[in-house]
């Protein structure tokens, strides 16, 4: 019941582009050829597939990526609690430690050069 | 039960019609602003200074053919625009255009969604829009759409990071998490005349969070993903007609939803702006229409400065854009939370 708008304007919201891409749908022109339907790189003839091996450093970038997004999660809620927290001493310790070791790991991650573009 | 859904529905159809409304005037700002900028006209035949142009626009897009590709992966190539908008809209369900009012005996909320978790919701969701982004570049099974999916997704998620730092400072600044808490923080003025906004106590986070909207929502100056020179558009190159008019939306939407979020962290969301008491102090029954005002100006400066710094910075390299983002923000942002939580602590 508490998430009933959210469900609402989830259903309007996918309504409203439903409706759109139906739109254009029914009311475009419909000529299609071979030349048309095959895959646009310029106007030459394509090159090879587009399943091909990519760069290994934007897989490094997600997982270095969901690291560091798992910190925030964390300081998140604990940014939130240290306002009705009694033993501040306490929470800032915690953070002051959180922080050091994720200082260190990000030096780490700098220093192999996970995360050097430039070569 | 039948009120409270007539309500819903009421907000709802305010809440995305406002965005979806005013998307033409933007697109319209943004065209004859680059004609400003660039001293020429911009679009000036369709109508009264070319008013008319964004909805012509529009009949076109309908009309056009919707080129559907041999080579795609079919579902998900017609997924991948409908979650980029809806996710795109989604933000906007927990952005609050007034402060609560009291009518007929009960409180009134004017978002939709109404939520102590409210702030965490919007960024939960304005971070899912590098989904659509992906899906699109994948399903396409285009080269140059995966590279620029490939793209936009590693520097979506990697100015997240300062993006999000800046915000765990600004929740930790203003100890609480509701969203009217937080715009309560900010009434008021400093020594009388100014006004009591996040931005004059954490500009480095402010900078932050305006470089990580900039780079969330795909603008120059970090247009990387549909740097036309290399990847000729990039992510939608296998869109056409209405499904690619959707991914266009969803930027702007976005845009839209970011910049409100900007403006409730650090620009006192909804409070009204200075000068405006004039009006409000003799009329108080006019309050929650001047809040209005003043959110829809605000964040329409922002949308203006998106254009201003669209057509006056020019794009970066794709290697200074990563180092940007890991070597120099983030950081940043960590030794600006640091000096926020140990400020904090030691002024008590």
């Amino acid at each position: 019941m508490e998430f009933l708008p959210l469900i609402i304007f989830f259903i309007v919201a996918n309504v409203i582009g439903i409706a759109l891409l139906t739109i254009s749908k029914i009311l475009g022109i419909k000529k299609t050829t071979i030349r048309k339907n095959d895959i646009y790189e310029s106007g030459v003839n394509p090159v090879g597939s587009a399943t091909r091996q990519y760069d290994v450093k934007y897989y490094l970038t997600a997982i270095l990526f969901l690291l560091f997004d798992v910190e925030i999660v964390f300081l998140l809620p604990w940014a939130m609690a240290y306002g009705e927290s009694n033993n501040k001493g306490f929470m800032i310790g915690g953070f002051v430690f959180f922080m050091v070791i994720l200082l260190f790991g990000y030096f780490f991650v700098i220093n192999s050069k996970a995360l050097k573009w430039d070569e | 039960m039948l009120e409270t859904i007539i309500e819903i529905l009421i907000k709802t159809a305010v809440i995305i019609g406002l965005p979806l409304g005013s998307l033409p005037i933007i697109i319209h700002v943004e065209r004859r602003g680059a004609g400003f900028i660039q001293r020429r006209l911009g679009p000036n035949r369709v109508g009264p200074f070319g008013f008319f142009q964004p909805l012509a626009d529009v009949a076109k897009f309908m009309f056009k053919e919707e080129v559907h590709p041999s080579h795609v992966k079919p579902f998900f190539y017609t997924a991948a625009p409908l979650i980029a908008l809806v996710v795109a809209i989604l933000p906007l369900a927990c952005i609050p255009v007034f402060a609560p009012i009291n009518f007929d005996g009960r409180q009134i909320f004017p978002e939709v969604f109404h939520s102590e978790m409210g702030i965490f919701f919007a960024f939960a969701m304005a971070s899912l829009g590098s989904y659509g982004i992906l899906l699109a570049g994948w399903a396409s099974n285009n080269k140059f759409s995966m590279l620029g999916a490939l793209r936009a997704c590693a520097q979506m998620v990697s100015y997240e990071l300062s993006l999000s730092t800046a915000v765990v400072a600004m929740i930790f600044l203003f100890g609480t998490n509701d969203i009217h808490q937080m715009v309560e923080w900010q009434s008021g003025y400093w020594f009388g005349f100014l006004p009591k906004w996040g931005v004059f106590l954490q500009p480095v986070a402010a900078t932050l969070f305006l470089i990580g909207i900039f780079a969330e929502s795909n603008r120059t100056p970090f247009d990387l993903p549909e740097g036309e020179s290399e990847l000729v558009a990039g992510y939608h190159l296998e869109y056409s007609s209405m499904k690619f008019a959707l991914f266009f939306m969803a930027e702007y939407i976005h845009m839209m939803a970011l910049s409100a979020l900007f403006i409730i962290l650090f620009f006192g969301g909804y409070n009204i702006l200075p000068g405006m008491e004039l009006l409000v102090n003799p009329f108080p029954e006019l309050l929650p229409i001047m809040q209005l005002m003043s959110l829809f100006l605000k964040v329409a400066f922002m949308i203006w400065f998106f254009v201003w710094v669209r057509w006056t910075l020019p794009r970066f390299r794709y290697d200074q854009l990563m180092d940007l983002g890991w070597k120099r923000l983030l950081p940043l942002g960590l030794v600006n939370l640091i000096a926020t939580v140990l400020f904090v602590y030691f002024r008590n």
